[in-house]
């Protein structure tokens, strides 16, 4: 292709060395501040998920039922439990002295609670644990709750990407460079996909797959990626229509490069940047894909959630522990943000056009 | 229309192209000419192309709809449970009346023919869950909601969504990118089961500026539609952006523009005229599924502000087990998706006279 | 810039233009005097509507024979001036009261008999036809289209007076007539406008109410129906009734004022709700439980079953998770007058332990992974996990948690009986022991579990011909058998929460079946 296999030319048709591209887009990467910062985040919260059983958190499906909803502190949780109670006795003897004769059997209950908490304090060797981010509906960890929430949820989105990107591009690329009759089959088979009941066939998957005992993780998988790819495969075959009579494919034809060369080393290459940028675009709809999903039975069960539905469940009560949604909703926007910086980082640092630039 | 697609390009005296990316092949940059001759094919064998690949294209959607719909009305039948199952079980006799009542005590088969019959009268049949409506009157009235909300979200979507890329493009790795881009990550990572109640809780509740929920009809007039629109458009306007500005830095270093820059247009005629253009159309090929989806109703932004809408019902119609329901749904999605592709397909061709129908 | 953003707020504008020029002003449903929130989109045809949200509305419209005291829930007389029921309780007549439709028809004894033709008819194909079903002579046998109408158990002796016949001498059967099965139809506007009938320009009713307004998926608007027997005891001019499904909208615009009462209350806001002086929790005819499929191991064996009973602390559960007023119990039959429930296995966790190694598994020991199928829901949920933990802790046995959505929970459940523990809630239709324990007959419809027992059956069947002490001690004795053979796991009693501020609206109070008919709501 080029006009001396052994001598590339940057866009002065200066002669620059050869680099293999990855290098050279490792070079560029290592020089963007943004996209290294959201590399790194990926990496930490990767090994975090990783290595999460070595790590010495509290156990995520432990329950304490005398400290339930209890707010982020690094104090021992019989001593916020003592402040906590105290909290809601002030506030119903205050309501009880404004007349409200109707909350008295509640505060003779809120009382015997902080007695039992007491109680707790001297004999539970659970009071003595430290809930740094807060504790949930049960009393269980929202810190260990929320590591083991991002490994599901992380894998769902590197599931989901990973499909889309390889089915996505290449069933795109096909489409658009061939044209003609098999693009428009190609692509209707899109539409009728996307037209298909989604909901409805999750729900027979379920029932055909699912047996009491076994774990439907698998199916969640294949009902993520079974659909990641549609809009992928549109948009890619929209670039590569705008692209494929381009000169620079004209030359490559012209120069003998078969079908598959041009695709891959001429074609993708230049869309990559709308590629990646709708990968990771749609992380996120992954992520929340599965929290519905999850809703039709499909995926983790409870006790264990992931992200989606840690944040589901915490938007119900934002007001009252607003803990309960902004832990778990911290830990998934800053992954997010990590990813799409890491995202913007290599669309530049892939970009054809920056090569050999320094 | 082959003409009105050309002429753009034809007046600014340009080739169309979006210039040499490829390596190795930079020095084809200095001959135009083949692109010229390509350009200055005689109009009339274009044109004739042109409604070809028009009047083919619209053929290939009735197959599309006959799959979608004839493999749509079978897979749903194999859902456990069916539209009359509920925590109390019906006496025998009491769900044979019912399957009597709605013809599904006869074969698929004859039922499918029924169905085809009555679907392409217009027909779609009474709702087995509304028991008071039929499905075209349910959809006659909250179809047109679903349109007045997702087109007002669409809109904001498009236009700041435009804007925002167009300004970190422009201001790529300054400030006003990092910010625009970091509201778009917002925009896409919280879901809109977050968005909504949050902006509820904040305007509605604290501010009390605009309702708490409901439809323009009522009280608040179009008050009501602010906080349901804006949480719609987020996600959409985060897409846009975000796509909007990787293409416009493609497009910014193509040489048209840089030709356009060296005629000393001013750098706004450059945009708006020249790199928009170029730009948009990743963002059509998402615009087109997504105007599908997006007037179709959302089922939690629906819920969160109790909008008379679509996107609820069609949600629990597959919940509900509402067999004509669900269908009503997947003809109206489909249809509206196939058809948008098309026009999608169409606009291509005017956004990028290098598209070549063939 | 400056320019896109006048685009697009002009935009926004002619949407608006285009939309508020096709809408007409909806005055009237803005000046509702009381403005509920039903929690779901009713069905307004009596004949079809099956759910509670439909039931509110159709109690505005429509009105019985009698009707539900807005204290009790027992039937009070509304349309009945008087009744009689025959010595040996299978023969019960009512006497009309002078009464007209909303379009100035008389209301005649034609006019409920139409209304039980039209809700047996196989062609109407209603739901509630088996409630009819169940007591009236003959019904059961016309929905199954087998017989002729005129061999139902039901007759108009004069205009003023109906006549029903019964398969037994059920006591409840007075009470009955409130529900919407036994209500009147107006068969003349039914035949004029078909399906339509029921749409605000054609609907003709009889209750203190007449539908003006009706915005599907949005808010039902009623105004007082001037026709209305007793129109002058009926306080509120217009009610508007909201479709909306979302519990935190529905709080919040129940906090705003925007709703005057609201039904269904999300649990992660109970801490703060209960605070509030106008939260209304009562204890409702409803049990919350866990059934056994009883023919599958490790749960075909009573001590096991009774092991896992023994094992879970309600009290914890209902202070702790539910938080809602519920009532935890070891009774299937909530507690009725007349009727003591017969409590089943307590909460004991040694004794659980002790049960289990008898049954064959010390300390949990061999025992098989356990899993609970449950449909999805914040509260099901919740309550699952800690039952996981309470049978982990207390008996050392693994459990595992298998959510699914609704219909295929019931598939799972009632069609194929492929389960082990699945979660299950009965909501009693009338206030009777019966309406609770039926359903554990052998073959029942509603007997998920697959329990069989003869002795229980024959209990069930006999009372069915009895009355008074007599039948309240063969139920309590079949309960008895129900609960010593552990069947079920009853967790606790549901209970009804609503929020409205009873210090401002009169006539609204705390009812075991949880209805409240609009008729009796007033401004204090």
């Amino acid at each position: 292709m080029s006009p001396n296999k052994n001598q590339a030319v940057n866009e002065f048709n200066q002669q620059v060395k050869a680099v293999s591209l990855w290098a050279d887009a490792w070079k560029r990467l290592r020089k963007n501040r943004m996209a290294l910062i959201g590399l790194w985040i990926v990496v930490i919260f990767a090994v975090i998920s990783i290595f999460a059983p070595l790590l010495p958190l509290l156990d995520y499906t432990g329950q304490e039922m005398h400290f339930t909803n209890m707010p982020p502190s690094f104090r021992t949780a019989g001593e916020v439990a003592l402040t906590q109670v105290d909290k809601r006795v002030a506030q119903i003897e205050a309501l009880v002295a404004q007349g409200r004769d109707d909350l008295k059997p509640e505060l003779e209950k809120v009382k015997t609670e902080y007695a039992a908490i007491r109680g707790e304090v001297q004999t539970n060797p659970g009071s003595k644990n430290v809930y740094i981010l807060g504790t949930d509906y049960l009393g269980r960890d929202l810190l260990s709750r929320t590591i083991y929430g991002g490994r599901i949820s992380m894998l769902i989105g590197l599931i989901g990407t990973i499909t889309a990107i390889i089915i996505g591009v290449i069933y795109g690329a096909i489409a658009g460079y061939v044209g003609g009759r098999t693009d428009n089959l190609m692509m209707r088979i899109v539409d009728i996909i996307y037209g298909l009941p989604y909901v409805m066939i999750v729900i027979i998957l379920l029932a055909i797959f699912s047996r009491e005992g076994s774990s439907s993780i698998f199916i969640l998988f294949i009902a993520i990626a079974a659909v990641s790819w549609l809009t992928e495969a549109r948009v890619v075959r929209g670039q590569i229509i705008s692209l494929k009579n381009a000169e620079f494919v004209e030359a490559a034809k012209s120069m003998g490069a078969g079908t598959g060369r041009i695709i891959f080393r001429h074609l993708l290459p230049n869309t990559l940047g709308v590629i990646i940028i709708f990968a990771t675009l749609s992380i996120p709809s992954f992520i929340m894909n599965e929290s519905f999903l999850s809703f039709l039975g499909l995926g983790v069960s409870a006790p264990l959630a992931s992200w989606g539905t840690l944040v589901s469940e915490g938007v119900q009560g934002m007001e009252l522990y607003p803990w309960r949604l902004l832990v778990p909703a911290t830990a998934m926007t800053i992954f997010l943000f990590a990813m799409n910086f890491l995202g913007d980082g290599l669309r530049d640092a892939l970009d054809p056009q920056s090569k050999n630039r320094t | 229309m082959g003409a009105k697609a050309r002429s753009p390009w034809l007046l600014f005296g340009m080739k169309p192209s979006r210039g040499v990316l490829a390596t190795g092949v930079a020095s084809l940059r200095a001959l135009p000419e083949p692109i010229r001759i390509r350009a200055a094919k005689p109009m009339p064998e274009e044109k004739d192309t042109m409604t070809k690949f028009i009047i083919r294209r619209f053929l290939s959607l009735i197959p599309t709809m006959f799959v979608i719909i004839t493999l749509s009305f079978f897979l749903i039948r194999f859902a456990p449970g069916g539209p009359f199952s509920g925590e109390k079980n019906l006496p025998e006799q009491v769900i044979q009346n019912m399957l009597k009542k709605y013809h599904m005590d006869e074969p698929l088969g004859k039922q499918y023919l029924r169905y085809f019959g009555d679907v392409l009268r217009g027909d779609f049949g009474p709702s087995l869950r509304y028991k008071d409506s039929t499905v075209n009157e349910l959809i006659n009235r909250a179809f047109p909601v679903s349109i007045v909300l997702g087109s007002t979200a669409l809109v904001i979507a498009c236009v700041l969504g435009i804007l925002a890329g167009i300004t970190s493009a422009l201001k790529q790795n300054k400030w006003q990118d990092y910010s625009a881009m970091a509201l778009a990550v917002v925009g896409i990572s919280v879901p809109l089961f977050v968005i909504g109640p949050l902006l509820q809780l904040a305007f509605a509740m604290k501010l009390k500026v605009f309702p708490v929920a409901g439809w323009i009809n009522g009280r608040a007039g179009m008050a009501a539609i602010v906080l349901p629109a804006i949480t719609l458009a987020l996600p959409y306007f985060a897409y846009i952006a975000r796509l909007s500005r990787a293409s416009i830095l493609e497009v910014l270093r193509a040489d048209y523009v840089r030709t356009a820059r060296a005629k000393g247009l001013t750098e706004s005629v450059v945009i708006a005229k020249h790199v928009l253009k170029g730009a948009l159309l990743p963002v059509v090929s998402f615009l087109g599924p997504s105007f599908a989806g997006i007037i179709t109703g959302s089922l939690v932004v629906e819920s969160t502000f109790a909008i008379p809408g679509v996107g609820r019902i069609f949600v629990q119609s597959a919940l509900n087990r509402d067999y004509p329901l669900i269908m009503a749904e997947v003809i109206i999605l489909s249809l509206l998706l196939v058809m948008l592709n098309f026009v999608v397909d169409i606009v291509y061709g005017f956004l990028d006279p290098r598209i070549a129908y063939k | 810039m400056k320019r896109i953003l006048t685009v697009l707020f002009a935009l926004m504008a002619v949407t608006a233009m285009l939309f508020t020029s096709c809408a007409p002003k909806e005055l009237t449903a803005d000046k509702a005097d009381f403005i509920m929130s039903n929690g779901a989109e009713p069905t307004i045809d009596p004949s079809l509507l099956n759910d509670v949200a439909s039931t509110n509305v159709g109690l505005g419209l429509f009105e019985g024979l009698m009707q539900y005291d807005p204290n009790t829930n027992k039937g009070v007389p509304a349309l009945a001036e008087s009744y009689t029921v025959s010595p040996d309780g299978l023969v019960v007549t009512f006497k009309l009261r002078k009464a007209n439709w909303s379009d100035g028809h008389a209301l005649t004894s034609a006019d409920f008999v139409y209304g039980m033709k039209r809700i047996l008819d196989p062609a109407t194909a209603a739901e509630y036809a088996y409630m009819p079903g169940m007591v009236l002579k003959g019904a059961e046998d016309f929905t199954a289209g087998k017989g002729s109408f005129d061999a139902v158990g039901i007759k108009a002796l004069d205009p003023q007076t109906v006549q029903y016949t019964l398969t037994g001498p059920a006591p409840y059967f007075v009470d009955m007539t409130c529900h919407n099965a036994f209500w009147p139809l107006p068969q003349w506007a039914i035949e004029k406008s078909g399906n339509e009938w029921t749409k605000p320009a054609n609907i003709v009713t009889n209750g203190p109410y007449t539908l003006k307004e009706w915005k599907p998926q949005d808010y039902i608007f009623m105004v007082k129906n001037p026709k209305y027997w007793d129109a002058k005891n009926v306080k509120l001019r217009g009610i508007k009734i909201l479709a909306s499904d979302n519990d935190s909208t529905n709080y919040n615009m129940f906090k705003n004022g925007e709703v005057d009462w609201m039904h269904g209350i999300s649990n992660s806001k109970i801490d703060e709700i209960k605070l509030r002086k106008d939260y209304q929790a009562s204890a409702q005819v409803a049990t919350y439980y866990y059934e056994f499929n009883v023919v599958r191991k490790p749960v075909d064996n009573v001590l096991v079953r009774k092991a896992l009973s023994a094992a879970i602390d309600k009290q914890t559960l209902v202070d702790k998770v539910t938080k809602g007023g519920q009532i935890p119990t070891a009774a299937m039959v909530p507690p009725m007058a007349g009727y003591t429930p017969q409590q089943g296995q307590a909460f004991n966790a040694e004794e659980g332990k002790k049960l289990l190694a008898q049954a064959g598994y010390p300390n949990g020991k061999g025992f098989p992974v356990l899993t609970i199928v449950y449909n999805t829901n914040e509260g099901h949920k919740a309550i699952a996990e800690y039952v996981q933990q309470q049978w982990k802790n207390n008996l050392n046995i693994n459990v595992v948690l298998k959510n699914m959505e609704f219909k295929t929970l019931i598939e799972l459940r009632a069609k194929q009986h492929d389960f082990t523990v699945a979660r299950a809630g009965w909501v009693g239709d009338y206030l009777d022991p019966n309406t609770m324990l039926d359903m554990f007959i052998t073959g029942s419809g509603n007997n998920d579990g697959q329990y069989a027992n003869p002795a229980y059956d024959k209990l069930i069947q006999d009372a069915r011909l009895a009355k008074g002490a007599d039948r309240m001690d063969m139920l309590q004795k079949a309960e008895a058998i129900l609960m010593g053979d552990a069947v079920i796991i009853p967790f606790y009693h549901y209970s009804n929460q609503d929020l409205v501020d009873t210090a401002k609206w009169g006539g609204w109070n705390a009812t075991p079946l949880g209805f409240h008919p609009f008729k009796y709501i007033f401004k204090k």
